[in-house]
């Protein structure tokens, strides 16, 4: 593991989950993948608490899945974004960003 | 929208749990699988890489775990595996868990009994429009010894007119007996009532059909009228609603029915059928006797805003005033205001409230040993709960699971004693003697079943949680420790355990006590001598209608006619009629008198008066003390004669000859007195009950004083029942209207007079006798667990030399002290709280004696034979088994 790496700061996997989701439906590796990708190598999902955040998210509704046959050949999960988690996403992008501003004015005084 | 979403997936996952487990490792393996290829392909070795890609991943189990919370509805889940395991628990343990269950199933039957009747009796309110606002208004008198007292109706209706804070005051005369309803069929006895015409609109009920009555009904005029009850119209003229303004009749004469009261509408008692206007005379009024006579019963309504304080300051101004007024008759003469449903309930509440005070001693005993099992179930199971603990169950989870055992024999306990309770609730109201409880209907309703459920919860927890909690709470390494074979039990166990030994010998010490007061007041009240022979001695209530024996020559002639041909029967000793029916309650009507010569201060008051016939003393075995009973020479146109009783000759004529002195029932006499001579003193008898002392008594014969109200007293040679036949063709055969009111045996009188005492009595023995039982076996279960995990010591001693007799009285030594510190609290508690019981008792005091020891000793030896089986067993103890232990 990079010794750079962090853990994802909870409550914020979900919040990753979902914009990962906007590009295309995944499966569950492909989405840890991706975050990590997308973090450039900083953000670490920890694997164990993705499933239960899959779950998670299919019973709010704001993801959906079905079992498709993956690029090599094998039977995989993909999950996919619905219409409400498409909203959801930007209703919590939007508080998310509104609580990292927060939080900026007030380290900004240190 | 989204909860119920989430609520569906989870119930799918509730039940489809082997599926989606499935899916899940589908879903985990090819995680593992592509992360492991990332890996291969970033130059390790395939094993280091699925190594790598598995340590990536974290703990694959916990996160299934997780998963699978997240899926089903966890505490439901968690809740179905606990009952699972307690019923496990219970199958395993059963002899355990059925004696919980039957315990606690007696302890919460007991109190549904009990409550259902509290709850009928004090927590229902009264079936009348805004209840809280009625009152009955009540006569003291201090002079006279009167302390709620039916009132004089001159006094009734000043109260009424006075007082500004009463809306309204309506009155019923109680006690007026019954009347017979001649029609179609047979003559039927109707228990009728006379109310002023504002009766129900005070009390705020209509009629069911038809009207109530107006004001000026109070006063004569009017029509003869009579509202009946539901349970007359639908028995006797078949519910038609064609009986409003239909005439009927009653004692021979017409009345017409206004209207039908609702089936719910039964006051002032259940029996009463008929309710007419008191229809008094308007002349009446300013007449002296309307205000000497006491003999109604006001109830007044409030205003509404008005308090009762506000409203008897009010009523105590009317009352001074009146007595200034009138101070030949309301001298002293004070007033009282109560709650209606205070009135009513009366002497019921106390006995309801011991009763109920037992059955939660009850209920505490059983939850004493429920609590006793689940330390014996909890302590055996120490090092499963410490290796769980070991292996990290959390310990919400383990104290969840022990809460569930509990909860679940609470629930099994708390069904059988609801069923018990239901059971119960019948009995006693089968069993209840007449007029013990002011109300029919009691019932387990959904208030009683709260309660039940509120106790029954109550129950499981207080006592369950306390060793759940211990053994969760300890270091699983000292528990492990510990182990080995014969567990020792943790000290704080031992503490509760003795805790338990000796609040249960206490509680079923105090339940104990107070049964036994009650049985020894008991005894002596059987042993009260009623001042007559009631073996062989039949008594038949009857009333003649007053409108047809109109003059005293008939009312005379009929009881003539009566007495010769009843006392000329096959096995009739004698035959008497009096107006007063000894035991069965009540002294007919009393008065103030004075004997000649006697200065103005010389009067008495309260003297009971009763008129027999000749045959009365003889019949009843009265003995005559001094002078002469009565003969058929004392007619209307002899001498004026009286006899009195012993308690009036010793308290009134203390050192002079009473036979030959003048009386008159006045205080203070003028020349339109009547002066009687006392010609004999009888024997006292117990005029109203057996626990009520004899009141003085004039007696006059019958020729003198005729009544239509009398009773019939037959003494036979052998079966006192098997002459009533004859008796009824008799009368029959003299009139064929009269109907017999009631028909009893003096013995049945005498037991009815004791069936109060009697049932509250047995009540309380039965609930102390279950209290003792469940105690005995609590004690037993403390002892046999603390000798049983003692026997490794035990038999360590008596490999080392012990004798077994000093090993024996090692553990009953214990069982012995925790006994005498139980006694000791109990009598001690007991010393305060069978106080309240006094007024209870018949010359039984709170700390009678002989109670106090005897109950004591029971208790005591029933504790040591609790506690001898498991000392003898420990004393049994094979020291080679002991050894091969260590």
């Amino acid at each position: 593991m990079a010794a750079s790496s962090s853990d994802v700061v909870r409550g914020t996997l979900d919040l990753l989950v979902l914009r990962t989701l906007t590009f295309e439906p995944m499966h569950g590796w492909g989405i840890s993948q991706r975050i990590q990708q997308l973090s450039h190598g900083v953000l670490d999902v920890n694997q164990g608490s993705l499933y239960p955040a899959l779950q998670r998210l299919e019973q709010k509704g704001w993801i959906d899945s079905d079992w498709r046959v993956s690029d090599n050949n094998r039977r995989a999960r993909y999950y996919r974004l619905t219409a409400t988690g498409r909203r959801a996403l930007h209703q919590e992008t939007v508080s998310w960003r509104r609580y990292v501003a927060t939080i900026d004015l007030i380290l900004g005084e240190v | 929208m989204t909860g119920i979403r989430i609520l569906l997936a989870r119930l799918r996952g509730l039940f489809g749990k082997t599926d989606s487990d499935a899916r899940l490792d589908d879903e985990i393996a090819l995680h593992l699988e592509l992360e492991t290829q990332q890996r291969i392909a970033a130059g390790l070795s395939p094993a280091e890489a699925r190594r790598q890609a598995r340590i990536a991943f974290g703990a694959i189990e916990a996160m299934k775990e997780e998963h699978r919370d997240g899926r089903g509805i966890l505490w439901i889940e968690d809740l179905i595996a606990d009952i699972r395991h307690a019923l496990r628990a219970l199958r395993g343990a059963p002899v355990l868990g059925g004696a919980a269950i039957i315990t606690l199933a007696v302890g919460i039957g007991a109190n549904t009994a009990i409550y259902s009747a509290v709850s009928a009796v004090i927590l229902r309110p009264l079936p009348f429009a805004d209840p809280g606002r009625l009152v009955m208004l009540t006569e003291e008198n201090p002079d006279r010894g009167w302390h709620l007292n039916v009132a004089a109706p001159a006094n009734y209706l000043d109260w009424k007119e006075q007082v500004a804070a009463f809306q309204d005051v309506a009155a019923f005369i109680p006690n007026e007996g019954t009347a017979t309803l001649t029609g179609p069929g047979n003559p039927r006895s109707v228990d009728g009532i006379s109310v002023t015409g504002n009766f129900f609109r005070v009390l705020g009920v209509p009629a069911e059909l038809g009207r109530t009555f107006s004001d000026q009904e109070t006063w004569d005029g009017g029509p003869t009228v009579a509202v009946i009850s539901d349970r007359l119209w639908r028995a006797q003229f078949g519910a038609t609603p064609a009986i409003v303004g239909r005439t009927i009749h009653l004692d021979g004469g017409d009345i017409q029915v206004a209207g039908v009261m609702p089936a719910t509408f039964a006051y002032p008692s259940s029996s009463v059928d008929m309710w007419t206007p008191t229809a008094w005379k308007t002349s009446d009024r300013s007449q002296v006797f309307f205000r000497r006579a006491h003999f109604i019963r006001p109830i007044a309504r409030l205003k509404p805003g008005v308090t009762l304080q506000q409203a008897n300051a009010q009523l105590q101004v009317v009352v001074d005033r009146l007595q200034h007024q009138y101070p030949l008759t309301n001298t002293h003469m004070g007033a009282e205001m109560v709650p209606l449903h205070d009135f009513i309930i009366g002497n019921t509440r106390q006995p309801l409230e011991i009763l109920l005070a037992a059955a939660g001693l009850l209920l505490l005993i059983a939850c004493a040993n429920v609590g006793n099992l689940m330390l014996i179930q909890a302590a055996g199971r120490g090092r499963e709960t410490a290796l769980r603990l070991a292996l990290g169950a959390g310990r919400g989870r383990l104290v969840r699971q022990g809460l569930a055992e509990n909860l679940l024999l609470s629930v099994i306990g708390g069904s059988a004693g609801l069923a018990l309770g239901w059971w119960g609730t019948h009995t006693l109201m089968a069993l209840e003697p007449a007029g013990m409880l002011p109300v029919d209907n009691i019932g387990v309703n959904w208030h009683v079943v709260t309660y039940v459920i509120a106790i029954t919860l109550a129950s499981g927890l207080v006592f369950g949680i306390v060793p759940i909690l211990w053994t969760s709470r300890r270091a699983p390494g000292d528990a492990l420790k510990e182990g080995g074979r014969g567990a020792g039990v943790g000290h704080r166990m031992r503490r509760w355990g003795r805790f338990i030994v000796v609040a249960e010998v206490a509680l079923a010490l105090l339940l104990s006590i107070g049964a036994g007061l009650l049985v020894r007041s008991f005894e002596r009240l059987e042993r009260v001598d009623p001042g007559f022979d009631p073996d062989g001695v039949v008594a038949i209530t009857m009333n003649i209608p007053g409108n047809r024996y109109d003059t005293t020559t008939k009312v005379s002639g009929f009881y003539h006619d009566v007495l010769g041909q009843v006392g000329a029967l096959p096995d009739v000793r004698s035959a008497a009629v009096t107006t007063t029916l000894p035991l069965a309650g009540g002294v007919g009507w009393t008065s103030d008198f004075t004997a000649a010569g006697r200065g103005a201060d010389g009067y008495g008051t309260e003297v009971a008066h009763r008129t027999v016939s000749p045959e009365y003393f003889r019949t009843m075995r009265v003995p005559i003390l001094r002078g002469r009973g009565f003969t058929a020479a004392d007619t209307p146109d002899g001498a004026q004669v009286v006899v009195i009783n012993d308690a009036l000759a010793r308290s009134y004529f203390r050192g002079e000859n009473p036979i030959g002195q003048r009386i008159a029932f006045d205080r203070v006499p003028d020349s339109a007195s009547v002066w009687r001579t006392v010609v004999g003193v009888v024997g006292d008898e117990r005029q109203s009950a057996l626990a009520t002392v004899p009141q003085i008594e004039v007696i006059t014969p019958e020729l003198q004083a005729p009544s239509t109200y009398m009773n019939l007293m037959v003494r036979t040679g052998h079966d006192p029942k098997a002459v009533v036949g004859a008796i009824r063709r008799v009368v029959a055969r003299i009139d064929p209207s009269i109907a017999f009111t009631s028909v009893q045996t003096m013995n049945e009188v005498r037991d009815q007079s004791l069936a109060h005492a009697r049932f509250l009595m047995l009540l309380l023995f039965s609930f102390a006798g279950a209290g003792l039982l469940l105690g005995a076996v609590g004690v037993y279960g403390v002892m046999a667990h603390a000798a049983r995990a003692r026997t490794r010591e035990m038999g360590i001693r008596i490999a080392l030399g012990a004798q077994r007799p000093a090993v024996r009285w090692l553990v009953l030594r214990e069982g012995l002290a925790l006994t005498a510190i139980g006694v000791a609290l109990g009598i001690g508690a007991a010393l305060v709280v069978c106080r309240a019981m006094t007024a209870l008792l018949y010359q039984t005091g709170s700390t009678d004696p002989v109670t106090l020891v005897v109950v004591p000793m029971v208790l005591a030896i029933t504790a040591l034979l609790a506690t001898w089986l498991p000392a003898t067993r420990a004393a049994r103890a094979d020291p080679v088994v002991s050894l091969r232990g260590e």
